[in-house]
């Protein structure tokens, strides 16, 4: 479970300080996926990075499994907006990174390697270089490497964000059904209505400037949840609407 | 198209030789001042073992000159970049030590270590470092910001970071750093044969300088030229091999 706790992140800009989160009180399940969304620039990442322990908050509490986060977890996986891929390591190789950093055996997780990168579709695909693949497919060995190690925690910032609609629906359908097969904790920040509402248990509404938690709104749609299905559809609207109409302050 | 493109460089050449041969044939310019290409290849003919000997004994410094610079050159730049301390400390030394002229150090170079080959590799290596440290410290600093953080995110540590992120990202430009280095590297061998030396092409120039033997001087000047080219086609060779991955070659 990871709590924060009256968080709050300022940064020293070029002019002056700048307040990029205030007061954020929050909590999730374990086992939870939750969505924030927000527009640019609202702080979301900047929350991403809080919880990863890259960044220690300048106000606040946050604790992972009750232990106070100080700095990054092995059990927490942060996956980036771009896929981040070593250009001189394989496809192969780079979902193996991780095991390797934290000096573990990889004979042992070579299979698993193997299962993920067939789970999403590229199986015949690991001795290649990460230039030879499309946008989607290094994404998706990204999404392998941060799930390699089995964290109880992935962190994930716009990881879809950079590619075409039609991947991107694809790719959020298959994170949907690796979450399925094997639940974990999820902070999933985006500003896509569409994935917040296919992927997420909740969905935490973030106002900019500075960054404050508006709502948090439970999302009980039966899943495999797809884009265009009336109730999943209804539910983006109300989302929509929240997302736009004024703050109420 | 890519046959076409590799015979370019000879064409080149040849284009070159070409005009050098017409302008020496037109103007019937005399044989000391400039000889023709023919009269080149025939002072090469008559002593080519002599010649090659003696390109050897260059080929030699500069090699070995080179790879100390790079022995050397490579973890300096890491401890620069690993300490904003170190790199204060140490930049302007290097930046000196760069300004100076070689050929003024090289009389010094044998004063300190004598006429052998000692103060000639040493010359290579003082025009080799400064490209070789300059263009791995860059390359290693300009990791992206995205990579790095992904290896803290793992709780990385910092060697880890240097050996499996930044001196791996820096190679391409690492090569960059190499390939001029090593031109600058033949220089520096010839220039340290100037200068007090029984052995090279540095000193065949001087010695035919002073006899009078253009010929012979063109002839060492072409030996130079082509090693030169080789070792700088050499290096970009491996770098092509090791490096399947680097942006310059997709």
């Amino acid at each position: 479970m990871i709590v924060l706790d009256d968080v709050a992140q300022v940064f020293d800009g070029r002019a002056g300080p700048v307040q990029a989160l205030a007061g954020i009180d929050f909590e999730v399940g374990e086992n939870e996926f939750v969505a924030v969304i927000g527009r640019s620039g609202c702080g979301k990442s900047t929350l991403l990075r809080l919880i990863a322990g890259l960044l220690p908050p300048t106000r606040g509490r946050i604790s992972i499994d009750g232990e106070p986060v100080t700095r990054p977890r092995r059990d927490v996986s942060f996956m980036f907006q771009r896929p981040a891929l070593l250009p001189w390591r394989s496809v192969l190789s780079n979902v193996m990174l991780p095991i390797e950093i934290f000096g573990l055996e990889r004979k042992s997780y070579r299979d698993r390697a193997h299962e993920l990168l067939e789970l999403v579709g590229l199986r015949g695909f690991e001795k290649r270089l990460p230039h030879e693949l499309s946008g989607g497919m290094q994404q998706r060995v990204s999404l392998c490497r941060s799930l390699i190690h089995a964290p109880a925690v992935m962190l994930m910032d716009e990881p879809f964000s950079a590619l075409d609609a039609l991947t991107r629906t694809e790719l959020s359908g298959e994170l949907q059904r690796i979450q399925l097969e094997q639940p974990r904790t999820v902070v999933f920040v985006t500003h896509s209505i569409e994935e917040a509402v296919v992927l997420a248990d909740r969905v935490a509404v973030l106002t900019p400037r500075p960054g404050r938690l508006r709502k948090t709104v439970d999302l009980a749609i039966p899943r495999p949840r797809v884009p265009g299905r009336p109730d999943v559809d209804q539910a983006g609207r109300e989302l929509r609407d929240l997302l736009t109409a004024p703050v109420d302050e | 198209m890519s046959k076409v493109r590799r015979v370019l460089p000879l064409v080149g050449v040849l284009t070159l030789i070409g005009l050098w041969w017409l302008v020496t044939i037109v103007f019937s310019i005399e044989r000391f001042l400039v000889p023709s290409p023919a009269d080149v290849v025939a002072s090469f003919l008559e002593l080519p073992g002599y010649l090659l000997g003696q390109s050897l004994v260059t080929l030699i410094e500069t090699i070995e000159g080179f790879s100390l610079s790079i022995v050397v050159g490579i973890p300096l730049a890491m401890l620069i970049v690993r300490s904003p301390l170190l790199e204060r400390t140490f930049y302007p030394i290097l930046l000196a030590m760069n300004a100076v002229p070689k050929i003024a150090i090289a009389p010094i170079l044998v004063v300190w270590f004598g006429f052998g080959q000692g103060p000639k590799v040493v010359l290579v290596v003082l025009v080799c470092v400064f490209p070789v440290v300059i263009s791995t410290a860059s390359g290693m600093k300009s990791t992206p910001h995205e990579l790095v953080e992904l290896l803290r995110s793992w709780d990385s540590s910092r060697r880890q970071e240097f050996f499996k992120l930044r001196f791996l990202h820096a190679l391409p430009q690492i090569f960059v750093g190499l390939k001029v280095a090593i031109s600058l590297a033949v220089i520096g061998a010839v220039i340290a044969e100037f200068v007090g030396a029984d052995a090279g092409l540095g000193f065949v120039i001087v010695q035919s300088g002073a006899s009078a033997d253009t010929s012979l001087a063109f002839a060492a000047m072409t030996l130079l030229a082509i090693m030169s080219i080789a070792l700088f086609y050499g290096l970009a060779h491996l770098e092509r091999k090791l490096l399947p991955w680097a942006e310059e070659h997709r």
